[in-house]
């Protein structure tokens, strides 16, 4: 084939993600009664919240050509630690908004022990995070025992629940999170570098990027947004337990993918991401509204990675895959 | 600045931009180079010749920092510099624009072209685009390249990127004191006509700033742009000359080397080819590898093919071995049409490959020297799929017999085999397959001196047992002394059919003339 | 002229890999035996063995897989489809339930090997994605709920995995008769040769002809038919079928693969090695509730000692960048 329509698909690529969550609205405004509606999409934009904050630091891993699987632990660590520092059912603490960053800091720690672990050892990203992952879920039922923490804190509980202008806060938090990201992304050398290392890591490491460093902060990124995430679902939830992020490994990832970021690395945006997060939830809800019992959903979101990836031109096809 | 003439190397009274004397570089087995000496004058466009493993490519590795010369030294405006890496050598002033291109391409240009050097426009690690892109259109402009900076690379034409990376080389103008240099590694085989005259162009409009090497197989284009030509052979430079008073047929000669020695390449046992056609290959293309390719392969025959890389006989080769697909064409195996692109149907039909990377394509290292050769006709060592391994072990050790493989058994893992025992392996692996053709890519490539005449031996052998060869060597020397008949092969077409029979062998400078 | 340079890294690498495992078993053996005299009377012992049963089988299956160099992700989804689907399906089908079970696994086995073959997907997202697939499709046959298995119906179909013969039980037979069943496979066997062949060199493999596609398409099937055996196992000890039975084996199998000595760039390790190490888990999970560790904080331990194992076997000369 002649080589000119990369160039070309390229273009095409990135919006064909868009085009998708068009065709998904304009096909459920038609197909169904309660889609059309603006409390519905303010009900979209809700359930979007915490998985847009999850997909900005899945974004910046995929983009290297990495892969983070320690998400739902990260969730997990950092709502429980978060219940529990608030005012709660199981410990006299109560430090109020101060969990926050102390929530969103425990995420970026586990992030920087995900990158330097997978750095240090040398050992594929999906086997290292996945091995974190599962110790902090395990850290998180071994501190609780099994048992789960009750948020009294309103306050804290507010930054997911109370509305402002008719959204709730946490979508606000989200929306502010992706303006992070996308500056980290865009205006940053850190950001500009993580296309570098996706796109040919020998040949930036030759022009001296700082690639082991860069892949580490990437991680670190990657934990603060998760663990951010896991204070928005303590919050949203009222509670804190080792299962407060099941299920959303899988979510992420699909979105990730399905709005168009390339598992080979060095291809996509967050913004990508954030209109993957919209088709699926999106996709979610119209199931719901068509009668579809919620166990379907991970069907259908196994069968769109499956769908996107093969559907895109990843370079990573070309290889020998393994 | 006036235009200058090119600087002569005797009453140049300013340092050369850059200088490399008495290089060495060798590895086991192998002298890349052997003190190398070669100059590059302010201003001045050096043309660098030589045909496969004559240097040029661990010259160009040691200029850009990617090897350490043994001994020796490099000196850039005067002062002698090392390098230890390729980013050393880029901040010394050294540039390479090569073949396969360093570019990122799912990065902008802006984004390339100062990759690694973005301090200069980032302050607490935040980017000033408004900056990086100024100073790209700067860069550009130097090239006469009008492109928004924030262009994708990977939306530009080849003759494009190729200016995009000569601009950063550029780039370092007014960064670095000392001199710049920009060395072209085969710039123009992916390039149309037009893009290759813009290039020269830009290359004479640019020697106030920079020097440029010429690195190229095309004979015509390097005495068209170069002021002088160095020609390589064999890790040395064999010759020096003004590219206005250079002769064609002088540099041929240059770049071949000694005589053959018909005994080491057992011609006395070079049989004639039987009639009866093996193999018909017929309107052969791969879209940018090559076109046109028609040919015969007779029963015993040894056909070897010629031709610099880039000239598409490397890809040819596996397309034959069915390592990689076929654009259009046809090719027949003892009549039968074959399926292009799958290397299962290839052994099926009788093809077998020696691959150029043996490490990779030949051999499982880690498995043993028995395994090795039964894996492409395992079924013949099975009954309902369950493996009969005494017979394995019993035609493996005839096999390690006849071919006089050196190893302490059947079982040893082949990967502690030396690289000629281990071609041995893959030979025989083909043989107990059952294969009527070889493809031999480079099949002495890693192989020390000794066993390479085993080689030689076998494959006069094979042809006496009815085998059929096509081969592609690693010297001029070895194809003509093993070949029946060369086809040879430039820019992707056969360019020349030439008889090698025993007793008529040509000069392998009749070869050269059709190669570059 | 000697032919022979000094023997490759290959050696030691492989001498170490092959008795490492079994030295590590019979170490921690002792260890908790040290603590917990009780722990190595043979009556505890078998009931040890049996008990691994169900881990050996899960991880058995992905065995195979990762001696290519891939990975499944989708074992412990399709072992509780089996549950749910004998569960649910003896009422009506009797009998039958079980090979329907085992061809369903071989099914998803199929879907993950066509993704990763065909469309050319990674295999941790293909088998990731049928995992989703095939967990819906639990909650949908088991209406969402755990399904019991009636006494009636377990000592009919399935005695041949709860009872005893011989004072040893059934589930020991059946890990043993998998397990030399495999190794046969993987020795014996035009196939088991394959697959060492593709996990060692693919690119070799290919270029000798071999239909790599097929053979890894296979290798998944059987992962996908081993996890569905190992489901109908625990569910038969559990007396249930649920669409989250087995969860949580999915992390102790792949560290019983790893701890075993099959490394995750492929080729090198096996079935008997991943037998050791489903042991040296099942010994590990025991000596730690002995110890006092208590089961959650089990799993920091297994996070930990996969991401160790990994780095330990896994060949860095087989990659050049690590992502």
């Amino acid at each position: 084939m002649v080589p000119i329509p990369a160039a070309a698909r390229q273009g095409l690529r990135s919006f064909a993600p868009l085009i998708v969550l068009l065709a998904l609205f304009a096909g459920l405004s038609l197909a169904t009664d309660g889609f059309f509606d603006l409390w519905n999409f303010g009900r979209l934009l809700s359930a979007s919240a915490i998985p847009i904050v999850l997909v900005m630091g899945a974004t910046f891993i995929i983009l290297t050509g990495s892969v983070d699987l320690s998400v739902e632990g990260v969730i997990a660590v950092s709502g429980v630690l978060v219940s529990m520092l608030v005012r709660n059912s199981m410990t006299p603490l109560d430090l109020g908004l101060w969990a926050v960053p102390i929530g969103v800091a425990l995420g970026g720690a586990i992030g920087l022990l995900n990158g330097v672990i997978h750095v240090t050892l040398r050992a594929p990203s999906f086997m290292t995070t996945l091995g974190v992952g599962f110790a902090c879920v395990g850290t998180a039922t071994a501190v609780l025992g099994g048992d789960t923490v009750r948020i009294s804190d309103q306050t804290f509980r507010a930054i997911s629940l109370q509305r402002l202008f008719g959204l709730p806060y946490g979508v606000w938090i989200a929306f502010v999170t992706v303006g992070v990201a996308l500056f980290i992304q865009q205006r940053t050398l850190v950001g500009r570098w993580l296309y570098a290392i996706g796109g040919d890591e020998e040949i930036a490491r030759q022009v001296g990027v700082p690639v082991v460093r860069t892949r580490v902060l990437a991680f670190a990124l990657a934990g603060l947004f998760t663990g951010l995430a896991g204070v928005l679902a303590a919050a949203q939830i009222g509670q804190g337990h080792a299962l407060l992020g099941s299920g959303r490994l899988f979510v992420t990832i699909t979105s990730t993918v399905v709005g168009g970021v390339a598992l080979s690395g060095g291809v996509g945006s967050v913004l990508n991401a954030v209109v993957g997060v919209l088709i699926v939830v999106t996709l979610d809800d119209g199931l719901v509204l068509l009668g579809v019992p919620p166990f379907f959903q991970q069907a259908v979101q196994g069968l769109m990675i499956i769908a996107a990836v093969a559907l895109s031109l990843d370079r990573s096809r070309l290889a020998v895959v393994k | 600045m006036s235009a200058r003439a090119a600087s002569t190397p005797a009453g140049a009274a300013e340092p050369a931009a850059l200088e490399i004397v008495d290089a060495t570089k060798a590895f086991p087995g192998v002298v890349a180079l052997d003190r190398v000496s070669l100059r590059v004058g302010r201003g001045e466009v050096v043309g660098l010749i030589g045909e496969n493993g004559a240097g040029k490519s661990s010259l160009v590795k040691v200029l850009t920092g990617v090897y350490t010369p043994d001994s020796g030294e490099i000196r850039v405006a005067g002062r002698k510099v090392e390098f230890h890496s390729p980013r050393d050598a880029f901040d010394h002033g050294i540039g390479l624009v090569f073949q396969e291109q360093s570019l990122m391409l799912n990065m902008s240009i802006a984004e390339n072209m100062f990759l690694g050097r973005e301090s200069e426009f980032a302050s607490f690690g935040v980017l000033n685009k408004r900056r990086l892109h100024a100073a790209t259109r700067r860069e550009l402009a130097k090239v006469d390249l009008d492109i928004a900076p924030s262009t994708i690379c990977a939306k530009l034409s080849f003759g494009q990127r190729q200016l995009v990376e000569i601009a950063k080389a550029l780039s370092l103008d007014g960064r670095i004191d000392g001199a710049i240099t920009v060395l072209l590694d085969e710039p123009t085989s992916v390039l149309e006509e037009r893009e290759v005259k813009l290039l020269f162009r830009k290359v004479r409009e640019l020697r106030a700033r920079a020097s440029f090497v010429f690195i190229s197989h095309r004979l015509d284009e390097v005495l068209e742009i170069s002021d002088r030509v160095y020609v390589m052979r064999d890790g040395k430079v064999t010759g020096e000359v003004k590219a206005g008073e250079a002769d064609v047929h002088q540099l041929h000669r240059l770049m071949v080397g000694r005589s053959l020695q018909a005994e080491y390449y057992r011609e006395a046992r070079q049989a004639a080819p039987g009639t009866r056609v093996v193999l018909r290959a017929q309107g052969l293309q791969r879209h940018g590898a090559f076109h046109d390719i028609k040919f015969e392969l007779h029963e015993s025959e040894v056909l070897g093919i010629a031709g610099v890389v880039g000239s598409g006989r490397e890809e040819l080769a596996r397309c034959l071995a069915g390592l990689e697909s076929l654009d259009g064409g046809t090719v027949e195996v003892e009549g039968q049409a074959l399926l292009p692109g799958s290397a299962t149907a290839a052994v099926r039909a009788g093809i077998g490959y020696i691959p150029r990377e043996r490490k990779v394509e030949g051999i499982i290292g880690a498995q043993s020297v028995a395994e090795n050769m039964t894996l492409a006709r395992l079924s013949g060592f099975a009954t309902a799929g369950v493996l009969r391994r005494r017979r394995e072990r019993e035609v493996a050790r005839h096999w390690i017999d006849r071919l006089h493989i050196k190893t302490p058994g059947e079982a040893t893992p082949i990967g502690s085999l030396s690289g000629g025992n281990q071609q041995k392996v893959v030979l025989a692996k083909w043989r107990i397959a059952g294969s009527k053709v070889l493809v031999l890519d480079h099949p002495t490539r890693g192989v020390d001196v000794g066993a390479k005449e085993d080689v030689y031996e076998l494959i006069r052998d094979m042809t006496q047992e009815g085998l059929s060869l096509i081969l592609l060597a690693d010297t001029l020397e070895e194809l003509i002394g093993l070949s029946g008949r060369i086809l040879v092969m430039r820019d992707g077409r056969i360019s020349a059919e030439v008889n090698s029979a025993a007793g008529t062998k040509p000069q392998q400078v009749a070869l050269i003339e059709h190669m570059v | 002229m000697s032919a022979l340079r000094a023997p490759a890294p290959y050696n030691w690498r492989h001498m170490l890999r092959r008795h490492a495992a079994l030295v590590a078993l019979v170490a921690l053996t002792l260890l908790v035996g040290l603590r917990e005299p009780g722990f190595l009377r043979p009556e505890t012992m078998m009931v040890l063995v049996s008990d691994t049963t169900t881990l050996f089988l899960m991880a058995a299956g992905a065995t195979f897989v990762i001696m290519l160099g891939s990975i499944d992700l989708s074992i412990q989804a399709v072992a509780s489809l089996a549950s749910v689907m004998i569960a649910t399906m003896f009422p009506g089908w009797g009998p039958w339930a079980i090979p329907a079970a085992l061809l369903a696994g071989a099914a998803c086995g199929l879907a993950c090997g066509w993704s990763h073959t065909r469309l050319r997907i990674p295999s941790f997202i293909a088998t990731l994605a049928v995992s989703g697939v095939v967990v819906s499709l639990s909650f949908w046959l088991s209406n969402e709920a755990s399904v019991a298995i009636t006494q009636v119906h377990r000592d009919a179909w399935l005695g041949w995995a709860t009872g005893q013969s011989l004072g040893i039980r059934h589930e020991v037979y059946v890990g043993f008769g998998a397990l030399l069943f495999l190794i046969f496979v993987q020795k014996a066997t035009v196939f088991g040769r394959l697959i060492e062949s593709i996990g060692h060199g693919e690119l070799a493999a290919i270029a000798s002809g071999i239909r790599v596609t097929r053979v890894k398409l296979w290798v998944f099937v059987l992962s996908g038919l081993l996890a569905a055996l190992s489901g109908i196992v625990f569910s038969a000890r559990m007396a249930s079928g649920s669409p989250t039975l087995a969860n949580e084996f999915l992390l102790p199998s792949i560290a019983a693969i790893v701890v075993g000595g099959t490394a995750l760039t492929g080729g090198v390790g096996g079935i008997w090695q991943t037998y050791l190490g489903a042991l040296i888990v099942s010994v590990l999970r025991i000596g730690m509730t002995f110890v006092g560790i208590n089961v959650f904080a089990q799993q920091i331990v297994f996070g930990t000692v996969l991401i160790v194992a990994v780095a330990f076997t896994i060949d860095r000369s087989r990659i050049r960048v690590v992502k």
